[in-house]
């Protein structure tokens, strides 16, 4: 359990939400999005696979949501902001997420969180 | 004329309005506590100072938009902002009240003065505004804001030359209105945090202390520091930061730092430094 940061913008430190990763993602972007309606919650709840079918997803989108692969998911194009809603709805949180990212449990993330570094623009790093 | 009596800016993240309604519910986090505290000066000056209206530069969390169509910039035209549901269902707070007298003011000015904003009759709000704004007026709310969205969550996002540019734009229309409103000027976003990928939850105190040190006086280097560079050394939501420079040019050179507070509760740099105008409480 490593608490050092790269001062990169590279993966799997940092997936930047460019526009390619948008339209490679727009579909489970769009699901994901589709759980802001309390209605749409319960729904997808109902029947995970059957409301992902519904939405247009591809069985490999479909798959990972079914195993909770956060990490997958965002390599795929879905906004973290989007899959916090999966995850929110499915009874997980942020932190899920950031401990599937980082490699890490849910636990050992929260005890190295802060995880504070310290350099400035124009300083070393 | 209106006026602008001065401006502030000030961190927003999910938790921090979740704390909120557990610390009044049930007693406070530690680490909660102290942002709480921390900005019961900025309440006190906002009672000081009387704003009839807020003018806030924010940005939307894909609760309102989504990617079927997503503006980089977009103002709130009405007089009721609705609370987003987030996907975990609504806080306990009533909607905003807005004044779409001012923002329809704005509208003419910004768009005829070349920022091509899209206008927004219906506005959901999420914790862009709602995370804080309880620890700073109370319900039912009494002061009316117009709300400027700014993209924050997909690349490209605007430039911090552009937003400076906006911020001035927004100065000189608040101040060609007609009328004798008091308006106090709010950006919101940042500080260092990273929610996603492997480096989840950097923390860089010394990058948020600096850009709060050097924001009156030296906004010209931040606004000159590549935004790659916050997002690199502060987390890639440390972007949202340039947000704050729009607040900062639609202020004067005149102002003068009234307060500053920073702590780091959780996994969000959490921040405010508030400025106020000369003869502000005239």
């Amino acid at each position: 359990m490593t608490n050092s940061i790269p001062f990169t913008l590279d993966p799997p430190g940092t997936y930047v939400y460019t526009a390619e990763a948008a339209l490679r993602g727009h579909r489970l972007t769009a699901f994901g999005l589709s759980l802001r309606r309390p209605a749409n919650r319960e729904a997808f709840l109902a029947d995970e696979e059957g409301y992902m079918q519904a939405r247009g997803l591809d069985q490999a989108s479909i798959a990972m949501v079914r195993a909770r692969d956060w990490t997958g998911l965002i390599r795929a194009g879905g906004h973290l902001q989007s899959m916090l809603k999966v995850a929110a709805t499915v009874g997980q949180d942020l932190w899920h997420i950031g401990a599937h990212n980082a490699d890490l449990t849910r636990e050992e993330l929260i005890a190295l969180c802060p995880r504070k570094v310290n350099a400035i623009p124009g300083g070393k790093d | 004329m209106a006026r602008i009596v001065g401006g502030f800016g000030i961190s927003h993240t999910p938790s921090m309005g979740m704390a909120y309604d557990k610390g009044m519910a049930e007693g406070w986090a530690p680490n909660w506590r102290l942002w709480y505290e921390g900005t019961r000066p900025v309440r006190d000056w906002l009672e000081r100072i009387r704003p009839d209206r807020l003018m806030v530069i924010y940005n939307d969390h894909l609760n309102h938009f989504d990617f079927s169509a997503y503006p980089t910039f977009a103002l709130g035209v009405s007089d009721l902002f609705p609370q987003a549901d987030e996907g975990w269902g609504h806080r306990p707070f009533p909607d905003l009240p807005g004044d779409s007298r001012l923002a329809l003011h704005l509208t003419e000015k910004l768009v005829r003065g070349g920022f091509d904003l899209t206008v927004c009759q219906d506005l959901a709000v999420d914790h862009g505004i709602y995370s804080w704004f309880p620890y700073l007026m109370s319900a039912p709310w009494s002061v009316p804001i117009v709300p400027l969205a700014v993209n924050m969550v997909r690349q490209p996002i605007p430039t911090s030359q552009r937003l400076r540019d906006l911020g001035r734009a927004i100065g000189d229309a608040i101040r060609a209105m007609p009328g004798d409103e008091r308006v106090v000027v709010v950006a919101t976003g940042g500080m260092s945090h990273q929610i996603s990928g492997a480096r989840f939850g950097i923390a860089n105190e010394g990058l948020d202390r600096w850009f709060l040190k050097h924001l009156k006086d030296d906004a010209a280097m931040l606004i000159d520091t590549p935004q790659e560079e916050f997002m690199r050394l502060g987390g890639t939501e440390a972007s949202e930061l340039a947000i704050w420079f729009a607040m900062r040019a639609a202020l004067s050179d005149r102002i003068r730092e009234v307060y500053s507070y920073y702590t780091f509760p959780a996994i969000t740099g959490c921040g405010v430094v508030v400025y106020e105008e000369p003869e502000a409480m005239a």
